[in-house]
C-alpha cells in the first residue's frame, strides 16, 4: 500500500510497564497477558491516516532490561518518536523517567518527539502514580502525555495516532529535514517525485500496487 | 596497556643479540623483497618468533607490519600472518583465551596506525580481525556507542571502495549476531542494498551485487523480526524485477547464476516453511499480488536456463505456493508454451519419473508437487481425479498417467517418488482415498483389470528393490489410515495378511528390516482402522495371528525399525526431500509424521488384551446407549414443547374471546338496565294518568299493548343473558384447566 509518509518509533521504558502489550495491541488488537520479556528488539508495523493521507508506522519496541541497554541505545538516533512509558502501579518505573529521558535527549536527534505514556489504567486500585504527576513530569520537560491500557486498549490508538499529528505538524512547519531519512522520516513513493534526491534509476514505481 | 608500554615508548632492555639479528634480518626483507612469496616467509618468521620476543618484534617489526597490511592486503595468507603477529605482540603468551580488552587495544591501534591515512586498510583488518574473532569483535562494536550505526554510514560512501570494503565488513559482522542484524536493518540498510543491487544491473552485475544479496541473506535468515520490517517495507515488491529474465537464456555467466542463485535463497527465506505460518502466509500473498510468483513460473518454462537455476527456481516456487490456496490454484493454471500447451504441473511430472533427468532436479518436483498439495483439497482431487474411469481423458498426458507410470515403472526412484507423490495427493483426505479404490488398470491383454490398491501389493510382493518396496508401502499406509474401507479393501485379497505376517516374522538381513518395519505398520493400521466387516479380519482375529504368528513383543520391536531407521530423523525436520544421494531417498516428511502420530495407539492397540478390548467394546456400546437415550428424552422434551407452545396460543386465543364474550354481555346488560328504566317511567306514568281522567283509558290501552311487548322484550333478553353467563363459565372452566396444564407441563418435562 503507498504512503505519504513513513515514520520511525521506538518503544522505550522499564521492563514490564507494557511496551510490548501496546506494540501489539496497536498492530494486531490484542492482548497478551504474559510477561513475554523482549530479547534485544522487535519490529512491528501499522498504517494510520491524518488528515487524510496515509501514514506508515514502523516501531521498535525495546527490551526495558538493564543488559540490553547499550543495544537499545543505537535506535535512538534514526527514531522520529519515542513512545516513553511507565507503569501507573510502580512508581519505581515512574522514578526512572528522568533516567530514560537524559539518555533519549543524548542519543536522538533533537527533533524527535516524545510521547510519555502511564500504562495500566486499568488496574486504578493499584495506582501508585496520580495522573497529575504524569501531567506535570509532561509539562515540565515537554512531552504529549497521555494514560493508557493495553488491557482494554484505552487510549492506545490515540497515543501512537497523536504521536504521528505532532510529527505531522513539525514537517509541516519544516521542522524536520525530511530528505534526511537519518531522522526516521520517509517521503512515500507517490511524493518522491516532488523531491528529486539522488534517487538514481530506481526501476520506476512498482507496477500493479503491490501489498501491505 | 603491555602494547603501548613495548612498542610506543618502552627501551629494548638489553636484547638478546641472535634474536634482535634474526628480527633484525626478517625485517628487512619484509621491506625489500619484491618478491610475495618471500615476504610471506619472512612475516611467518616474525610471527613464530612474536611471541617468545614480544618486545623486539613490537619495536622493530611494528612499522613494516603495517606497510605489509597496506600494500599486500590482497594477499589473505600474508594479511593473515600479519595480523597474527600484531596480535601476539598485544597479548601475552600465557593467556590462551584472548580478552575483549586486549582485541580492543587492537582495534584502538589499528584505528590509530590505518584509519587516517587508509580507510580501506583499516577496513579490512577489522573484517580480518572479525573473522578470526567474530564474537569478542561483535560484542565490542555492539556496545560501543553507535559503533554498528557507523559502520553503516560505509554503505552510503560516495567512494566506491569503501562502499565494497564496508560490505565485506558488515558481511562479518552481522554473522549470527541478531541484535546486529537488526540494528543494521534499522539503519535503512534494506534499501541502501536494494538500491545498490539496482544500480549495479541485478543479477547481471558483479561481486558487489553478491556481496550485498549475502548480507541480505545474513540479516534475514532466521531473523523474523527483519523478516517482518522487509515484508512491511515493501521490499518484496522489490524483489520481483530481479527475476525478469529474457527469452533466450544460453550463456549465463557464472556471477549471474550466483547472483540468481542467492536471490532465489532470499525469497526461500521469507516464506520457508520453519518460519511462522502467519508469516510466511503474508508473505505468500504479496509475492502473488506484486506478480513475483507469476515471473517464478516464467523462469520455469523459460527455454535454456542452466539446470541448477532452474532446480533452485523449482524449490523456490514451491515454498511460494506451499499451503497458500490462491498460489496454488495460480500455479495449477500455469501452461507450458508447448503445442498444445501443457499445464506446469504435468510438464514438472515427466521429468520427476524419467530418470535421464538429474537427481536434484527430480527431487525438486517432487517438493513442489508436494507444497502444491499440502492443505489443497481442491487440488487433491484434481489429480486424483485423472486417475478415475469417469474422466479420463485418452487424448492428453495426465497428472494421473505420469504417476501410475512411475508407480509400475521399473526405475525404483520412479517408483518412489510416485508412490510418494500420489500418498501426498490422499494426505488427510477421505473423499480422495475413498475414491482412489476405484481406480482399475488395465494389465496384460486377455486378463481382468485389477484394483491400483491390489497392483500395488502384487508388485510389493514380487520383492522388488527396496526403495521401490518402501515407497509402496508408505502409500498404502498413508492410504489405509483413516479409512476403514480401504483396509477391508486390502484384507479382501486373501494373499495379503500372510504376506505381511511371513515378512514381519522372518528373521531377514539389515537391508530389510524397515521394508519389515513398515509392514508391521501397514498390519497394525489393518488392526486399528478395522470396522470388523470381514468375518475372517477382524480386529480381533488379527491380533491373535500377531500372537500367534510374530509375538507381541517382536511385533513392537519390528514397528520400532521404522524410526530407528538413520535417516528417519533428518526426514522428520523440513518437508524438503533433501538426499545426498539417490539410494537414502526413503523417508517422506509427512509419512514421518504419520508414523509419530501411529506408533502408540498401534503399540497400545496391539498389547491390549482381549478382555480388555471386550470392556471397551462393552463401554463403548453403553455410552453409545446412553446417548441413544438421551437422544430419545431430547425429542420428547422437544415435542412437549412444541404441544405447550401451541396449548399457549390456544389459551391466548380463547382468552382474548372470552374478553369479546363478557363486553358483549356488559352491553347488554347495561340496555336490559335501559330497557328497565323505560319500564318503570312508563309504569309511573300509566299509574299518575289513570288516576287523572277516564279519557286517558285509551291511551292507557295503547300503553298496555306497548307494556307486554316490552315485557317480552325483557323476558327474551333475560333468557339471552342467562344462556351466556353458562357458556361463560363453560369458557372459565376450561381456561383455568389449560393454564395449569400450561404451568404442569415443564415441570413434567424437567423431571425426565
Ligand atoms: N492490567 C494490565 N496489564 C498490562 C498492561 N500492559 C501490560 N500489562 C502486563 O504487564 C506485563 C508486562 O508487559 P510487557 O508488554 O511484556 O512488558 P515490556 O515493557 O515489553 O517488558 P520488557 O520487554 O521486559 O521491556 C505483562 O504481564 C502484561 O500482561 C495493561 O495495560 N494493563
Ligand atoms: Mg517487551
Amino acid at each position: 500500500m503507498a504512503y505519504a509518509y513513513l515514520f520511525k518509533y521506538i518503544i522505550i521504558g522499564d521492563t514490564g510497564v507494557g511496551k510490548s502489550c501496546l506494540l501489539l495491541q496497536f498492530t494486531d488488537k490484542r492482548f497478551q497477558p504474559v510477561h513475554d520479556l523482549t530479547i534485544g528488539v522487535e519490529f512491528g508495523a501499522r498504517m494510520i491516516t491524518i488528515d487524510g493521507k496515509q501514514i506508515k508506522l514502523q516501531i521498535w519496541d525495546t527490551a526495558g532490561q538493564e543488559s540490553f541497554r547499550s543495544i537499545t541505545r543505537s535506535y535512538y538516533r534514526g527514531a522520529a518518536g519515542a513512545l516513553l512509558v511507565y507503569d501507573i502501579t510502580r512508581r519505581d518505573t515512574f522514578n526512572h523517567l528522568t533516567t530514560w529521558l537524559e539518555d533519549a535527549r543524548q542519543h536522538s536527534n533533537s527533533n524527535m518527539v516524545i510521547m510519555l505514556i502511564g500504562n495500566k489504567s486499568d488496574l486504578e486500585s493499584r495506582r501508585e502514580v496520580k495522573k497529575e504527576e504524569g501531567e506535570a513530569f509532561a509539562r515540565e520537560h515537554g512531552l504529549i502525555f497521555m494514560e493508557t491500557s493495553a488491557k482494554t486498549a484505552s487510549n492506545v490508538e490515540e497515543a501512537f495516532i497523536n504521536t504521528a499529528k505532532e510529527i505531522y505538524e513539525k514537517i509541516q512547519e519544516g521542522v524536520f529535514d525530511i530528505n534526511n531519512e537519518a531522522n526516521g522520516i520517509k517521503i512515500g513513493p507517490q511524493h518522491a517525485a516532488t523531491n528529486s534526491s539522488l534517487a538514481g534509476g530506481q526501476g520506476g514505481q512498482q507496477a500493479g500496487g503491490g501489498c501491505c | 596497556m603491555n602494547f603501548f608500554r613495548g612498542v610506543m615508548g618502552g627501551q629494548p632492555a638489553g636484547p638478546q643479540p641472535s634474536g634482535a639479528d634474526t628480527i633484525q634480518k626478517l625485517c628487512d626483507r619484509v621491506a625489500s623483497s619484491t618478491l610475495l612469496e618471500d615476504r610471506r616467509d619472512a612475516v611467518r618468521a616474525l610471527k613464530s618468533l612474536s611471541k617468545k620476543y614480544r618486545m623486539e618484534v613490537g619495536t622493530q617489526a611494528m612499522d613494516h607490519l603495517i606497510h605489509i597490511l597496506q600494500t599486500d592486503r590482497s594477499d589473505s595468507e600474508i594479511l593473515g600472518y600479519a595480523l597474527d603477529t600484531l596480535y601476539n605482540i598485544i597479548c601475552s603468551d600465557e593467556e590462551e583465551e584472548p580478552d575483549k580488552d586486549k582485541i580492543k587495544v587492537l582495534i584502538v591501534s589499528l584505528y590509530i596506525h590505518v584509519f587516517w591515512s587508509d580507510l580501506s586498510v583499516y577496513l579490512c583488518l577489522l573484517t580480518a580481525l572479525l573473522k578470526s574473532q567474530c564474537a569478542q569483535v561483535q560484542g565490542i562494536i555492539l556496545v560501543s556507542p553507535m559503533g554498528v550505526s557507523r559502520l553503516m554510514d560505509l554503505l552510503a560512501d560516495s567512494r566506491e571502495v569503501i562502499r565494497n570494503d564496508g560490505l565485506l565488513l558488515l558481511q562479518q559482522l552481522t554473522k549470527g549476531n541478531a541484535a546486529i542484524q537488526k540494528i543494521v536493518a534499522f539503519e535503512n540498510a534494506f534499501e541502501r542494498l536494494l538500491d545498490i543491487i539496482t544500480e549495479e544491473g541485478t543479477s547481471d552485475g558483479g561481486i558487489v551485487v553478491e556481496d550485498c544479496l549475502l548480507l541480505l541473506l545474513n540479516l534475514l535468515k532466521n531473523n523474523s523480526s527483519n523478516q517482518n520490517f522487509f515484508k512491511e517495507g515493501s521490499y518484496i515488491q522489490r524483489m520481483k524485477p530481479w527475476f525478469e529474465v529474457g527469452d533466450d537464456n544460453s550463456g549465463w555467466s557464472a556471477q549471474k547464476v550466483t547472483n540468481l542463485h542467492l536471490m532465489l535463497q532470499l525469497v526461500r527465506v521469507m516464506v520457508s516453511p520453519v518460519n511462522s505460518p502467519g508469516a510466511t502466509a503474508s508473505c505468500q500473498k504479496s509475492m502473488f499480488q506484486c506478480g513475483l510468483l507469476q515471473q517464478l513460473c516464467t523462469i520455469l518454462m523459460a527455454t535454456g536456463v542452466p539446470a541448477d537455476i532452474l532446480t533452485e527456481t523449482i524449490n523456490t516456487v514451491s515454498e511460494v505456493i506451499r499451503g497458500s490456496q490462491v498460489n496454488q490454484d495460480y500455479f495449477a493454471s500455469v501452461n507450458a508454451p508447448s503445442n498444445p500447451p501443457r499445464p506446469a504441473i504435468v510438464v514438472l511430472l515427466m521429468s520427476m519419473v524419467n530418470e535421464r533427468q538429474p537427481f536434484v532436479l527430480r527431487c525438486a518436483v517432487l517438493y513442489c508437487f508436494q507444497c502444491f498439495l499440502y492443505k489443497n483439497q481442491k487440488g487433491q482431487g484434481e489429480i486424483v481425479a485423472t486417475l478415475l474411469p469417469s474422466t479420463i481423458d485418452a487424448n492428453s498426458i495426465s497428472a494421473g498417467q505420469l504417476l501410475c507410470g512411475g508407480l509400475f515403472s521399473a526405475d525404483s526412484l520412479s517408483n518412489w517418488c510416485a508412490a510418494v507423490a500420489l500418498g501426498h495427493a490422499l494426505q488427510d483426505n477421505l473423499t480422495q482415498k475413498e475414491q482412489l479404490l476405484r481406480v482399475q488398470l488395465a494389465t496384460s491383454l486377455g486378463k481382468p483389470p485389477v484394483s491400483l490398491l491390489q497392483q500395488c501389493t502384487n508388485i510389493l510382493s514380487q520383492g522388488s528393490k527396496v526403495q521401490t518396496r518402501v515407497g509402496l508401502l508408505m502409500l498404502l499406509c498413508t492410504w489405509m489410515s483413516n479409512c476403514p474401507i480401504a483396509v477391508t479393501h486390502f484384507l479382501h485379497n486373501q494373499e495379503n495378511v500372510p504376506f505381511l505376517t511371513a515378512q514381519i516374522s522372518e528373521n531377514l538381513g539389515e537391508d530389510e528390516r524397515l521394508v519389515q518395519g513398515l509392514c508391521a505398520l501397514l498390519l497394525g493400521i489393518c488392526i486399528y482402522y478395522n470396522d470388523n466387516s470381514l468375518e475372517n479380519y477382524t480386529k480381533e482375529k488379527l491380533k491373535q495371528l500377531i500372537e500367534k504368528r510374530i509375538g507381541k513383543e517382536n511385533f513392537v520391536e519390528k514397528l520400532g525399525f521404522i524410526t530407528k531407521h538413520e535417516l528417519y530423523s533428518r526426514a522428520a525436520q523440513k518437508p524438503q526431500p533433501a538426499f545426498s544421494t539417490p539410494e537414502h531417498m526413503l523417508f517422506d516428511h509427512e509419512f514421518t509424521k504419520l508414523v509419530k502420530e501411529l506408533e502408540g495407539f498401534i503399540t497400545k492397540a496391539v498389547h491390549k488384551s482381549s478382555e480388555e478390548d471386550k470392556k471397551e467394546e462393552e463401554v463403548k456400546k453403553t455410552l453409545e446407549q446412553h446417548d441413544s437415550i438421551v437422544t430419545q428424552y431430547k425429542e420428547l422434551i422437544r415435542e412437549q414443547d412444541s404441544q405447550i407452545n401451541e396449548l399457549k396460543e390456544q389459551v391466548s386465543l380463547l382468552s382474548s374471546q372470552k374478553d369479546q364474550m363478557q363486553s358483549a354481555i356488559t352491553q347488554q346488560l347495561s340496555q336490559i338496565q335501559q330497557h328497565k328504566d323505560q319500564y318503570n317511567i312508563l309504569k309511573l306514568k300509566l299509574g299518575k294518568d289513570s288516576g287523572q281522567s277516564d279519557g286517558g283509558q285509551q291511551v292507557n290501552g295503547l300503553q298496555l299493548e306497548e307494556l307486554t311487548l316490552l315485557r317480552e322484550e325483557l323476558e327474551e333478553l333475560r333468557r339471552q343473558h342467562t344462556l351466556l353467563n353458562t357458556q361463560l363459565t363453560d369458557k372459565d372452566k376450561l381456561i383455568s384447566s389449560l393454564v395449569s396444564t400450561a404451568t404442569y407441563s415443564p415441570a413434567q418435562s424437567v423431571k425426565y
